[in-house]
């Protein structure tokens, strides 16, 4: 009985491991192996070829004496900045509109969301062409007197520049993720606090925000993540400059990978993933706090 | 206990499924089979080619398989923008090709990494037969050699003069310049501008490494000190050159050509009429005739105008093995074929570009008139240029130098500082990075 019971618990084991053993093995393949590597490399002196020399915390400490490096930190945090408090905002905003019963709304709603089903690179692409000098963006200006201006050739600009674009690319995520959470608060609270004499400002503060706050954490979350990974659109527009003024940590770390400094690329990466990490971690918490 | 035993199987899994992945993984050794060790090549080749839709060495690829009928040739053209990328990928995976064409301008970087193989030892001095040093202009051979040895074989070279519209020099009585106060002056007469504006024909002012190498360069000034250990670039020469440049844009003469405008051909300016005047190498000669095609017959090129001396920067593509090419054979069997002077001829025929080597550069079909430059041959006016060129130093930061330099002169360009303090901030990062590599 105790003989068959074991087999039995052996069979089982043995099923569940084939089960995942695919994705275990993809698992292991393409995150851990390379995550374990890139750690080690990060501690190293490597190209690629040659065999790899331990430097210790060298790269690390080299990376933040190295003013292109601050530079794109800094850069990559005022992205996370402006994009994040105006991209969910204008999305909340985007979906409070479209969860009305106005005539069109599907229209609208696929109208908002069609960028975001558009190949970065391609909207990147677009954008350069419009913001060029002699682009659409200064033809139009130039219709109301105003004069044109370098966007994207300008240090002082072209950042914001960039913002905007990618702004407009995720706003359509953004709206759809909340219009969806809208659509799952019972109406029932709305009436409730309507009978009790809440205006909209006051519905909006106490139902929708308490109702939204998972989806604004989601939204919040995959961002901030998002923002710090940015590479697509500032290689395609502006390649980090001019003069640095685009370099963001990605493209930074492609840089440094291009002209095979790996060990330095590798730090990087970690450097960006000890940001992520506890960045995600204080949301989570703050989230936590407040639910409680 | 029965926990325990299941953890410790699931952590034998991990480690054997790991042991698995990682032996699937390619080696970076050569492979024995792929190539004889010496005399006929044979498996197969694998060639990266950034030349584009022009490229010289697809239709090379066919005649090289005539005489090798035993070897594969994998041909792979990859876009220049992002070919660094993909070299860079391929050479640290083990994956690299076995001929890869690379500009002139990343061999330092490659070079001092050890990713390039070392081609005196493969050649033994000899290209198809001839030493290889009574092949090519000394420039080009100091620009092919790192460290005592040749780590790449120029294809086609890079050297400025002066591209003009000739016929409206013409039309407004404007001398070719030949010194640096002529070109402003004939850069004013040229000009066309609307409250100070500039609206047409103007000089293409690019705020690049090259652009004011040029100018550097003809100024008597140098980019690094003898050893390579400092900048010298932001020294009165370079000062001077990089003030001369944004005279261009202050007096309303120069269209600045960011890279926001797209390629630095300058290709829109130029059909758009904004661009009249640029300095640039051979290449251009073949992307204007097929982009610019209805201005044929009004562009001629001159020799750069000077301040104290002639002076470029020196360029152009490299024939480069990786150190950990599968097939050096084969490799360098198709590198000696690309460099034979028939072959060769194709760097002009199919890219509009200049040969590297001396005996291709020499033959009729490169000297005779060309209708698109007003009868003009502008060959010999380039190999002038090559003569007094100068490659960029050796140095495993030149990315990061290049990089610093470029942001300096856009800064002034852009009058967001002035040219010595841009220059100052362009070599403080440069000296660090020396430190550093």
């Amino acid at each position: 009985m105790t003989s068959f019971a074991g087999r039995a618990r052996v069979r089982r084991a043995v099923t569940g491991y084939a089960l995942i053993a695919p994705a275990m093995i993809a698992t292991t393949a393409f995150l851990l192996i390379p995550m374990v590597l890139s750690a080690y490399w990060s501690l190293t002196d490597y190209n690629g070829i040659t065999a790899p020399t331990w430097v210790g915390l060298h790269n690390y400490v080299a990376l933040f004496h190295d003013p292109r490096f601050v530079r794109a930190l800094t850069n990559t945090i005022t992205f996370v900045l402006l994009g994040m408090s105006i991209g969910p905002a204008l999305g909340l905003c985007a979906a409070l509109l479209l969860n009305e019963h106005v005539r069109g709304r599907g229209f609208y709603r696929t109208a908002i969301f069609l960028p975001v089903t558009t190949s970065l690179v391609v909207v990147a692409t677009v954008w350069k062409m419009l913001l060029n000098e002699q682009g659409i963006v200064n033809t139009v200006l130039g219709f109301f007197g105003l004069h044109g201006h370098a966007w994207l050739a300008d240090p002082s600009t072209a950042l914001y520049a960039v913002i905007v674009v990618s702004v407009w690319q995720g706003l359509g995520f953004e709206a759809v993720v909340f219009l969806a959470a809208l659509q799952s608060i019972p109406q029932a609270l709305y009436d409730s606090a309507r009978v009790d004499g809440a205006n909209a400002w006051r519905r909006f503060v106490h139902v929708t925000l308490p109702g939204l706050r998972p989806t604004l954490l989601f939204v919040f979350v995959i961002g901030i993540i998002g923002s710090f990974q940015v590479f697509d659109q500032v290689f395609v527009m502006t390649q980090g400059g001019p003069v640095e003024s685009t370099n963001t940590i990605v493209f930074y770390l492609v840089d440094r990978f291009q002209a095979l400094e790996l060990g330095r690329a590798s730090a990087v990466a970690y450097v960006l993933l000890l940001i992520l990490a506890t960045l995600s971690a204080i949301q989570f918490r703050l989230f936590e706090e407040r639910s409680t | 206990m029965s926990r325990s035993r299941t953890v410790l199987a699931a952590a034998v899994t991990i480690v054997l499924l790991a042991a698995l992945v990682a032996s699937c993984g390619g080696s970076s050794t050569p492979s024995a089979s792929s190539s004889a060790s010496a005399g006929q090549p044979t498996g197969t080749l694998t060639v990266w080619d950034y030349y584009g839709s022009a490229t010289p060495i697809k239709p090379a690829i066919k005649a090289f398989k005539k005489l090798h009928p035993q070897l594969t040739i994998n041909y792979q053209a990859v876009d220049w923008d992002t070919f660094r990328q993909k070299f860079s990928v391929g050479v640290s995976s083990g994956a690299p090709p076995d001929v890869a064409t690379l500009d002139m301008t990343w061999i330092p970087t490659y070079a001092a990494q050890g990713v390039l193989a070392d081609l005196t030892k493969m050649s033994g001095g000899q290209l198809n037969g001839k030493p290889i040093q009574s092949q090519y202009t000394p420039g080009s051979l100091k620009a092919m050699t790192y460290q005592g040895h040749l780590v790449t074989m120029m294809s086609d070279f890079d050297a400025y003069a002066l591209y003009y519209r000739a016929d409206l020099f013409k039309q407004k009585g404007v001398a070719v310049p030949k010194t640096w106060d002529e070109f402003s002056a004939a850069a004013r007469q040229l000009a066309v501008t609307s409250g100070g504006k500039l609206e047409k024909y103007g000089f293409q002012v690019l705020p690049d490494t090259f652009h004011f190498a040029q100018m550097l360069y003809q100024n008597g000034g140098a980019i690094l000190n003898g050893d390579n250990t400092k900048a010298v670039f932001n020294g009165s020469e370079g000062v001077a050159a990089l003030a001369y440049m944004k005279s261009f844009l202050d007096d309303g003469t120069g269209v600045y050509w960011g890279p926001d405008q797209g390629d630095s051909s300058g290709i829109a300016g130029i059909k758009d009429q904004r661009i009249a005047m640029f300095l640039n190498g051979p290449y251009l000669m073949g992307i204007l005739k097929s982009s610019a095609p209805e201005q044929s017959g009004k562009w001629a090129v001159a020799p750069a105008p000077i301040s104290k001396q002639p002076g470029s920067y020196l360029g152009g593509t490299g024939l480069t093995i990786p150190v950990n090419a599968k097939n050096p054979t084969a490799a360098w069997a198709f590198v000696q074929f690309l460099l034979t002077p028939s072959q060769q001829l194709g760097v002009y025929k199919y890219a509009g570009a200049a040969p590297a080597t001396i005996a291709a550069l020499h033959s009729p079909l490169l000297t005779k008139p060309d209708p698109y430059f007003g009868g003009q041959a502008p060959f010999g006016i380039f190999l002038d240029a090559m003569a007094t060129a100068t490659p960029y130093p050796y140095v495993q930061a030149w990315d990061k130098v290049d990089t610093a330099i470029s942001d300096g002169v856009t800064s002034a360009l852009l009058g967001k500082q002035s040219s010595q303090d841009a220059l100052n901030t362009a070599a403080q990062t440069t000296d660090s990075a020396l430190a550093g590599q």
